[in-house]
């Protein structure tokens, strides 16, 4: 698995399964699970007042204050339309699901819903997006703390958009893997001439943010991605927006995938080194020996 | 696998899901009766678990490795069927050392001997008449291995006992059946046109009457060559998980069934302890979701009960009752 699910199979396959009940005729069965996503998000489905047949998918997001500033609720409604209600008690936004009435196209319905976390952070994005299409420079940064230390920052100039992710590394050997697997994303235009531009820097926050009180630390790191126009526009843009939006996670994952495949080369070394040394035998040592009646001879 | 969280806040994760088959289709199983056998296949196993289906940051969480199946809390990762009673001090540090080392876990637990997740998880969820105990019987049955454990608060350790017989038997011993019947491509997840009928004998006389209703057809689609494919799924039915309670039919070695190995464990814990036991018999995994498992092995156990307490009211003459 290279790149990471953008999409929760839980919402998907709980709305799935219900859905596909309900078009079955059968009884609706209560559903009550909260479970949660990366970056602390909290997912909560129930049935509003004990009613079997609706399904209410809230999620809670720590930080949904900043993505509200920057048109969260606007983009939202956009793509949800009707089943966009009110938020649930401790949640920040609610889609509610009707059994009696799916839409046609449930498919798609579920997929948006399996969405619903991409769909919140997409307003940003698409905010800035925007402004560099028209060509607008001088925006304020955008700022959102979607983890407890990290933070992500996304600037519009007139012909590129930068997006900049601090990341902490809360072990020592994850920050030399971290800046081996950078490294080679810094060198990525060499693969494709169509990807973004990339820079690493360890400990230190890049020249845009030198204004900013961005950590300064030896296990922190920040990555620039230099969004292009052809990037950015509407053809490219949802792309662009599913791969940037978990580009955290997928760094944290690979690091460890990486820390996993070192693991199994050394194990395939060990059992060679080890089949190795089964076969050694000591030389058989020549020794010399008399017996009784003197004679000596070697063994 | 199961990860369903429908009815309930439970994570069911089996090791079905350990078959990662690669481009030459070979299946491997990293998990072989519990006991991880392949570690290189495990980390990548662990991998997806943590990254793609639980969807978490390992850092963030503490984990908790145990036997039954539990619900996902915030803070604490609970995985199930990771770790066996019979499990080795080796093989448990093993563990530690992929979790600490690749994932980066800040904490980690593992429930040896199910001392925690697996008593409190199954007995809390089946009480009814609100009392809560932490004493019973808890019978996982999986896809590698069964065991059967008694707990009162704690888990009486002497006393678990493990039986080699549990879902992937099953599904062997439905293969072989429909090899020796001349079908060719032998399925997987049967367990769907599976059940546990109440007296072998008159199913057979059922199906033999009936078949139009009781024979369903299985469809399948050939992996290589795209084509769809029918197999009748007879006798099988039934007959799959019946070995639970006559375990003959599929392991020549183990001939005790599974309502007489919970008896023995029961007449094995101390006597005080009998009858709550008896009360409590709580049953999880993915095995034991054939419908009427409960009754079936409900009945069976009643039945050895009732004979010996038959026995004993005839050897002392009706005195004791």
């Amino acid at each position: 698995m290279i790149l990471l699910e953008i999409n929760n199979r839980i919402i998907e396959e709980t709305l799935t399964l219900k859905f596909e009940s309900a078009s079955n005729g059968n009884k609706p069965e209560a559903v009550e699970v909260t479970f949660a996503d990366f970056d602390g998000v909290l997912y909560h489905i129930s049935n509003p007042n004990g009613d079997k047949t609706k399904v209410l998918v809230s999620i809670s997001l720590k930080f949904y204050k900043e993505l509200q500033e920057h048109g969260a609720d606007e983009l939202l409604k956009r793509i949800y339309g009707n089943l966009l209600v009110p938020a649930e008690d401790g949640y920040n936004v609610s889609l509610l699901f009707d059994l009696e009435a799916i839409p046609a196209n449930r498919e798609d319905v579920v997929h948006q819903a399996g969405m619903l976390k991409r769909n919140c952070f997409a307003s940003v994005f698409e905010k800035y997006f925007a402004f560099q299409e028209e060509g607008r420079e001088g925006e304020q940064r955008a700022v959102v703390h979607y983890r407890d230390d990290e933070t992500m920052y996304v600037e519009a100039k007139k012909d590129r958009v930068t997006v900049v992710f601090s990341t902490v590394f809360k072990d020592d050997d994850d920050v030399i893997i971290g800046k081996v697997f950078m490294q080679e994303f810094k060198e990525g235009r060499r693969a494709s001439h169509t990807a973004p531009q990339v820079l690493f820097s360890h400990r230190e926050p890049p020249l845009e943010l030198k204004d900013t009180d961005a950590a300064v630390g030896d296990n922190i790191g920040y990555i620039t991605f230099v969004l292009f126009p052809r990037h950015t526009n509407a053809n490219t843009r949802e792309n662009t927006i599913n791969l940037i939006h978990t580009f955290r996670d997928y760094l944290h994952y690979h690091i460890k995938c990486s820390k996993a495949y070192i693991h199994t080369r050394m194990r395939a070394k060990t059992s060679d080194f080890l089949k190795v040394l089964n076969r050694a035998r000591p030389d058989a040592e020549k020794k010399e020996m008399k017996t009784i009646s003197g004679k000596t001879f070697t063994r | 696998m199961v990860f369903n969280p429908i009815g309930g806040s439970n994570v069911t994760h089996s090791t079905e899901k350990l078959r990662i088959s690669k481009e030459t289709p070979r299946i491997y199983w990293p998990i072989r009766h519990g006991i991880i056998e392949d570690w290189d296949l495990m980390e990548k196993f662990m991998e997806q678990v943590i990254f793609k289906y639980l969807r978490a940051e390992p850092e963030d969480h503490f984990l908790m490795m145990s036997f039954l199946h539990h619900s996902l809390f915030f803070d604490v990762i609970c995985l199930p069927q990771t770790d066996p009673p019979l499990n080795t001090t080796e093989n448990r540090e093993y563990l530690d050392e992929i979790m600490f080392e690749t994932f980066n876990i800040p904490g980690l637990y593992i429930a040896v001997q199910n001392t925690s997740c697996s008593g409190i998880g199954s007995f809390l969820d089946v009480q009814a008449g609100g009392e809560r105990t932490l004493t019973g019987i808890a019978n996982d049955s999986g896809d590698g291995v069964t065991h059967a454990i008694p707990a009162e608060d704690y888990v009486i350790g002497s006393c678990i006992k493990h039986i080699p017989v549990a879902g992937r038997d099953i599904t062997y011993f439905i293969q072989q059946l429909l090899r020796e019947r001349g079908s060719t491509k032998p399925p997987f997840e049967l367990e769907r046109y599976c059940y546990i009928c109440p007296d072998i004998v008159k199913e057979f006389t059922k199906y033999d009457m009936d078949p139009g209703k009781r024979i369903k057809m299985y469809k399948g689609i050939n992996a290589i060559s795209k084509n769809e494919f029918h197999i009748d799924i007879g006798y099988e039915r039934f007959l799959g998980p019946e070995i639970f309670f006559l375990p003959e039919f599929a392991n020549p070695d183990f001939i005790q069934p599974i309502s007489d190995v919970v008896d023995e464990i029961i007449q094995t814990c101390s006597i005080d302890v009998r009858r709550p036991l008896h009360k409590n018999i709580v049953l999880s995994g993915g095995s034991t979701m054939f419908r009427d498992f409960g009754r079936h092995l409900q009945r069976d156990l009643k039945r050895v009960v009732d004979s010996r307490l038959q026995l004993s009211e005839e050897l002392s003459g009706g005195r004791i009752k």
